[in-house]
């Protein structure tokens, strides 16, 4: 073979094993991105992508993992762009985004809008859950507080956040929160010692009423009630990095009580990782907040249709159930769309109300006036 | 550059300019992105927070570095930092020059088992050290557990102190060390140390009249490099340290992703730089004397 054989013959090489990303195009391939933690990857690869391709022969889903939501942030700029110019964004959904960001792309269309018309199961979806019609909650779940029953008798775990207080203060060292930009359980913590301190009135915080007189206000307050319980915290007003290292605190034996996601900690008990006598228990007078996972959908997607059958697939009673029997979260369902018998198993982790705190500018307030003021000032030996 | 070094190459009449151009061909690429991908965003990160976007245009304010130096808050960050960063040097240097002058005088076979015990961390990822460091001189970790077989009580654990984060750097820092340090004692004669042996000095008095000397430079790269390392350390101080006051590298994280404030996040990104750069100097200095000395 002489050498411009060989070159004819590799750039043949070369041009075949480039097929398999051309004909990806007109293939019906959903392009799925996370940013969520492995479990719910785990969920989607091993759950919903075989269910929904068994239920849809010729339909086939990718799920791709963007590690957090700044990886999904930069593809939605990228989308954004590619609206403009009238490309293909190659992305179709994100599995959990804010449709707010980027900034721009509602007003330009960029996300799809819900309804009952192009998702028929739109009608089932809890109406607590709907934040905005460019978001489809299809999971949730809430923070609770989870302690050690051998140390802490389930009978006199607190019921409200007052009692909570004066458990914390009457056992120095056994409770910890992690930093409230670090994991929602640390911070939705944070955001109950909000509403407790404005009259435990949830809707007194909206994204559009934010201004930086009323978050002095309404947050200094707040400062000070943390800071009050700091000294009686572990190592008098430590923080643990992130949701992970305070269940693994609990599990340690160090603390006796920590804030926790009830997804994370029912499978955590489920795998071990906490040990069988793990309490878990909400409290009474105002519930810790939660949150849901917003599934979104590019306009621009190629596969636009198809991805809107997989949205409707998640609302289904099928998918609603697994999401609570194999992750522990919330169904995004109203719970009267969601089998008798799971409802009555789970009735002592079925919220009644679930308290949401807007995100937007009150992230950035709350997330600095904590570390300024919370975290800061205290003689740590 | 490419287009016009490439003729003159070819048709130069002169070998020496042609081998000349040869030679700065061969550096242009790495030096392009140098300049594109470090300098050039240096340059605009600096420039970016000089002169920034107000009501009335672009106009030059020093104000986000005033900030940054009026903030006790920052300030703490900073001042931390510079605390952690010039302990672990003092600590590595203590901990690995013994290593690496075992490993250089040594002749036994145990010398290559501590030689790759001491390179070991090298393999093992900052994250997954986080959490071993967790588990195991974390509180009620297999320290602990040990401790309080033996009758003994627990140690104050350092997760989540200013501790936690030095003993993690140092321990994920000890391999480069003790390799820098074992390769500049490498520079040191056998014959020079059996000749003062010879003349009746003890090993103090080699170390501190023929070793040191001889071993000042690459001290002094070692300490440059890890400085660098450790100043802008990120995972570490993120999962080990305290929530506040935290070291830089979490610090502009957060800045930049959770308070959406990329000026802040740059400004307090130009003075690490600038700290770091005077570390780097140092280094450019010493191996600059380094190559004088041995051309003389």
């Amino acid at each position: 073979m002489n050498r411009r054989e060989f070159l004819a013959a590799g750039s043949a090489v070369a041009a075949a094993s480039a097929l398999p990303s051309f004909a990806l195009a007109d293939d019906k391939t959903i392009q799925v991105y996370s940013g969520s933690d492995n479990n719910i990857i785990d969920f989607w690869n091993n759950t919903i992508i075989p269910a929904f391709q068994k239920a849809n022969p010729g339909l086939k889903v990718k799920l791709i993992d963007a590690g957090d939501d700044n990886g999904l942030r930069a593809i939605a700029d990228r989308a954004l762009a590619a609206l403009k110019s009238k490309a293909d964004p190659q992305a179709d959904v994100f599995e959990n985004f804010d449709a707010r960001l980027p900034a721009g792309g509602v007003d330009a269309g960029l996300w799809v809008t819900f309804s009952a018309a192009n998702v028929p199961n739109f009608g089932k979806v809890n109406p607590k859950a709907i934040d905005m019609p460019q978001q489809l909650p299809y999971r949730g779940s809430q923070v609770l507080l989870a302690y050690d029953k051998t140390r802490l008798d389930a009978k006199d775990a607190p019921k409200t956040w007052e009692q909570l207080v004066a458990w914390i203060k009457k056992n120095p060292g056994q409770f910890i929160y992690n930093r409230p930009d670090k994991g929602g359980s640390g911070g939705n913590f944070v955001r109950r010692a909000i509403h407790e301190v404005n009259g435990r009135d949830p809707s007194k915080f909206t994204i559009a009423n934010f201004s930086a007189d009323y978050a002095e206000k309404s947050l200094t307050p707040a400062w000070a009630a943390l800071k009050d319980i700091a000294p009686s915290l572990y190592e008098k007003g430590a923080y643990t990095s992130g949701n992970t290292q305070s269940i693994q605190l609990l599990s340690q034996g160090v603390v006796t009580m920590v804030p926790v996601w009830s997804d994370q900690v029912l499978q955590a008990i489920s795998q071990g990782v906490l040990p069988e006598t793990t309490g878990l228990v909400q409290l009474t007078d105002l519930a810790l907040c939660g949150g849901f996972s917003r599934l979104t959908v590019f306009s621009n997607g190629a596969n636009k249709d198809a991805a809107l059958k997989l949205a409707d697939f998640l609302l289904t009673s099928e998918m609603q159930s697994a999401v609570i029997t194999q992750i522990g979260g919330f169904p995004g369902v109203t719970w009267d769309n969601i089998a008798a018998d799971l409802r009555e198993k789970y009735k002592d982790v079925v919220p009644t109300s679930i308290p949401t705190f807007p995100g937007g500018d009150w992230n950035a307030a709350i997330n600095d006036g904590w570390y300024r003021n919370v975290a800061t000032g205290l003689a740590r030996g | 550059m490419a287009d016009t070094a490439i003729p003159s190459a070819i048709g130069g009449s002169e070998p020496a300019i042609g081998r000349g151009l040869k030679g700065l061909l061969l550096v242009a690429i790495p030096v392009f992105l140098v300049g594109w991908l470090i300098i050039y965003p240096i340059i605009a990160a600096i420039l970016s927070t000089l002169f920034v976007d107000g009501p009335q245009g672009v106009h030059f304010s020093t104000a986000s570095y005033q900030f940054f130096f009026s903030d006790p808050y920052s300030r703490a960050n900073l001042a931390l930092t510079l605390w952690t960063t010039g302990l672990c040097a003092v600590l590595l240097l203590l901990v690995g020059l013994p290593i690496a002058l075992y490993l250089r005088f040594s002749t036994s076979r145990f010398a290559d088992l501590v030689q790759s015990l001491a390179i070991f961390p090298m393999f093992v990822p900052s994250i997954i050290l986080s959490y071993a460091l967790i588990r195991t001189i974390g509180p009620n970790g297999t320290l602990d557990i040990l401790l309080n077989a033996i009758g003994l009580p627990k140690i104050p654990s350092p997760y989540l102190t200013p501790w936690g984060p030095v003993i993690g750097l140092v321990w994920d820092n000890l391999p480069l060390t003790v390799l820098m340090l074992t390769a500049g004692l490498g520079s040191i004669s056998n014959s020079a140390v059996e000749a003062a042996r010879d003349v009746g000095a003890g090993p103090i008095r080699v170390f501190w009249h023929i070793i040191l000397p001889r071993m000042g430079n690459s001290i002094l790269v070692t300490i440059s490099f890890t400085v660098l390392g450790i100043f802008s350390s990120f995972t570490l101080p993120y999962v080990l340290g305290p929530a506040s006051p935290e070291m830089m590298g979490p610090f502009m994280l957060r800045t930049f992703n959770d308070l959406y404030d990329p000026l802040n996040a740059k400004t307090q990104a130009v003075i690490s730089f600038v700290f770091c750069l005077f570390f780097g100097l140092f280094y450019v200095w010493s191996i600059a004397r380094n190559q004088r000395s041995q051309t003389r």
